[in-house]
């Protein structure tokens, strides 16, 4: 177990310094003028030079990079220049992402309980009534838009239960709403991988033992299927939790809150480079720690993954 | 055997299936009473319906069965007549235990064996967790698991299939129960794992005194195992004796083609017999003797009625019109003789 752990993590730390170096040099292919922001236009090809070279931005490649790891390690992800001209990216993204994560964490820990609620519902009464409609419910989340159903929940609920429409820190109430349009689309997620697992684990010889051994149904459910069906839910667990930083475009934006979903496009649009750049490190981090979390996550539950001599199953 | 209690009688049961709509019997009319201590073995084609019958006898049929008749009697009690999980618990495992087929599937992967026979342990014998695990290195110690006490806390994947069918067994007899039933117990297993799987279940009916019933088509494990055998087709029981009975003294052409079929009594450079045609559509209501259609013997009532036991001696009795004392003299084949014939030595020697 600890010893899977260390060479998954070796692994991720390489991962992660490959994709940070990739990173950095796709990030000098961008154009140059998003170094300058509005000052482009007035400024003479010397001057244009002189700021460039003042950045470091005419250094050998092999220096800029030993100077980006540097501060890297200090936990400096150098200054915004177009979306907040001369302001320190870490400060931008401390007043932006608590609003994401909230909302997030909040949709996350409500579209679990929902929705692996569901999927041991639809489970237990396949092909019945409940089942049929926890179906209904995940083929039109699947199928209607997610903006169409956004909306909807928008205009007509902020309606019926007198909440406010657009989102105001101060006010309660207005939490409310975003956070439970965006465990809309997960729930259905998870209680269709929930039943899935579920029914896979009900057919398996194991639980017809465990029926014979004299074991009641609520005690096979609980202490063999929900476990096992578990399992490979797990995996996506820890990554589902961490992208929670990185918000959501749809709501934030149709409730106005001032939380990550669209910053990355917005940055990329003005092309403001350093944002851009310590937008993709982070999201790319998360990713792979995400699935680290995930693997370490798993090994914990299945005991089999222990065995495997080479590390990356997946 | 005749001496001995009746442990468990089924009377004229019938099952039944609902699939897509259609409704199917898998077992009609069988009737079997099982002595205390004895061994028996049910052989029959695949689909014969072995494994449902005897599934009826804990409250295992999948959810669209049904038993539509009959009576299971089992300690004073008809369990045909069982509904609830609050009235099979009292059965299963402690009373009725069963062994399956594929011990690599009968494990749960994420947990370790010692719990999964703790499990049984600690819901039968109400033991408390110290005395629990030690009542388990116990058991996995009688079903010659080695190193016990280190083996309890593995997972299934670190056993062999042969070590993984010693716990399934473990788990079946860690209640103590009166009669245990091996559904194809070595079928899964290669063949030098089969003879100590074998062994080690006939030490364990004789240390725990158990009731045994196999459920197999091999006919080899019967000779092994089976103090009296239990032939099914079609959903009923056509002949049942004692393993030489049946063996050496067959009166149900089903039977006879059943043991023409064994390769042992095939002639070289003769192709091995193999019954022609496929056994009955259980979906339709069956006519007569449900073997007629495939039977180049056949009488003209086993087209019209079904035929009652014959009684052929008190332990031996088959289903078929042929032992009607009005039936005309039908030979059996020639492999069937030769085994009469083997009989009649070992008789008079």
């Amino acid at each position: 177990m600890l010893k899977y752990s260390l060479k998954r993590l070796a692994q991720s730390l390489v991962t992660l310094f490959i994709i940070i170096t990739v990173v950095f040099l796709l990030m000098r292919l961008m154009p140059e003028e998003g170094y300058f922001g509005q000052a482009y236009e007035k400024l003479d090809e010397a001057q244009r030079e002189a700021i460039l070279t003042g950045m470091g931005l005419r250094d050998p490649m092999h220096i800029q990079l030993k100077n980006f790891y540097k501060s890297l390690l200090v936990g400096d992800l150098g200054k915004s220049i177009i979306y907040r001209p001369k302001v320190p990216i870490a400060e931008i993204l401390k007043t932006k992402i608590p609003y994401s994560l909230y909302f997030g964490l909040t949709a996350v820990v409500i579209s679990l309980i929902a929705g692996i609620s569901l999927g041991i519902i639809m489970a237990r009464s396949k092909s019945q009534i409940w089942d049929k409609l926890g179906t209904g419910y995940i083929v039109f989340i699947n199928a209607v838009p997610a903006a169409v159903y956004y909306l909807f929940l928008q205009l007509y609920v902020t309606d019926i239960f007198k909440l406010p429409i657009l989102f105001k820190p101060d006010n309660t109430a207005s939490w409310i709403l975003p956070a439970i349009s965006m465990s809309l689309g997960s729930t259905a997620a998870y209680a269709m991988w929930m039943r899935r697992y579920m029914v896979d684990e009900l057919n398996k010889d194991y639980v017809k033992l465990a029926r014979a051994k004299g074991l009641r149904n609520k005690t096979i459910m609980v202490k063999h299927i929900f476990r096992n069906a578990f399992v490979p839910m797990a995996q996506y667990l820890p990554s589902t939790l961490l992208y929670t930083i990185s918000g959501s475009i749809y709501i934030e934006s149709l409730y106005s809150i001032p939380g990550m979903g669209g910053l990355l496009v917005d940055v990329i649009q003005r092309q403001d480079n350093t944002v851009v750049q310590a937008l993709v490190l982070i999201y790319s981090s998360i990713g792979i720690i995400g699935l680290f979390l995930g693997d370490v996550l798993m090994a914990m539950f299945d005991p089999r993954i222990n065995l495997q001599k080479k590390g990356g199953a997946r | 055997m005749t001496d001995s209690k009746i442990i468990l009688s089924v009377k004229d049961l019938v099952v039944k299936f609902r699939l897509r709509g259609r409704v199917l019997t898998a077992i009609r009319e069988a009737s079997l009473d099982l002595y205390e201590g004895e061994s028996l073995a049910i052989v029959g084609e695949s689909g014969s319906g072995k494994s449902v019958f005897t599934k009826t006898f804990m409250g295992l049929l999948d959810g669209n069965g049904w038993v539509d008749f009959g009576e299971i009697l089992y300690g004073g009690e008809n369990l045909a007549k069982y509904k609830t999980e609050d009235d099979w618990i009292k059965i299963r495992g402690k009373n009725i235990a069963m062994v399956f087929q594929d011990p690599m599937t009968s494990l749960n992967p994420l947990k370790t064996i010692g719990k999964q026979v703790q499990e049984t342990v600690e819901l039968h014998q109400c033991l408390k967790k110290e005395e629990a695990k030690k009542a388990v290195i116990e058991i996995l110690n009688d079903v010659g698991i080695p190193e016990p006490e280190r083996r309890y806390n593995q997972y299934p994947h670190e056993f062999s299939g042969g070590m993984r069918q010693r716990v399934v067994i473990a788990i079946a007899v860690a209640c103590k129960p009166k009669i245990l039933i091996c559904d194809e117990p070595t079928t899964a297993l290669d063949v030098t794992i089969q003879a100590q799987i074998l062994g080690l279940l006939k030490r364990l009916k004789k240390k725990y005194k158990l009731t045994t019933i196999y459920i197999t088509h091999d006919l080899g494990v019967v000779a092994n195992v089976a103090d009296r055998i239990a032939v099914m087709y079609a959903g009923d029981i056509v002949e049942i004796g004692n393993c030489e009975e049946v063996f050496y003294n067959a009166q149900h052409p089903y039977t006879w083609a059943l043991l023409s079929s064994l390769p042992q009594l095939g002639v070289k450079g003769k192709p091995l017999h193999s019954i022609k045609g496929t056994p009955p559509n259980l979906f339709h209501k069956i006519k007569g003797d449900a073997f007629a259609p495939r039977n180049p013997r056949a009488l003209k009532i086993d087209f019209v009625e079904k035929p009652p036991y014959f009684t052929v001696s008190p332990t031996h009795k088959a289903k078929t019109w042929l032992l009607d004392p009005r039936a005309p003299k039908v030979e059996p084949p020639e492999s069937i003789e030769i085994l009469r014939k083997q009989w009649g030595l070992s008789k008079d020697a």
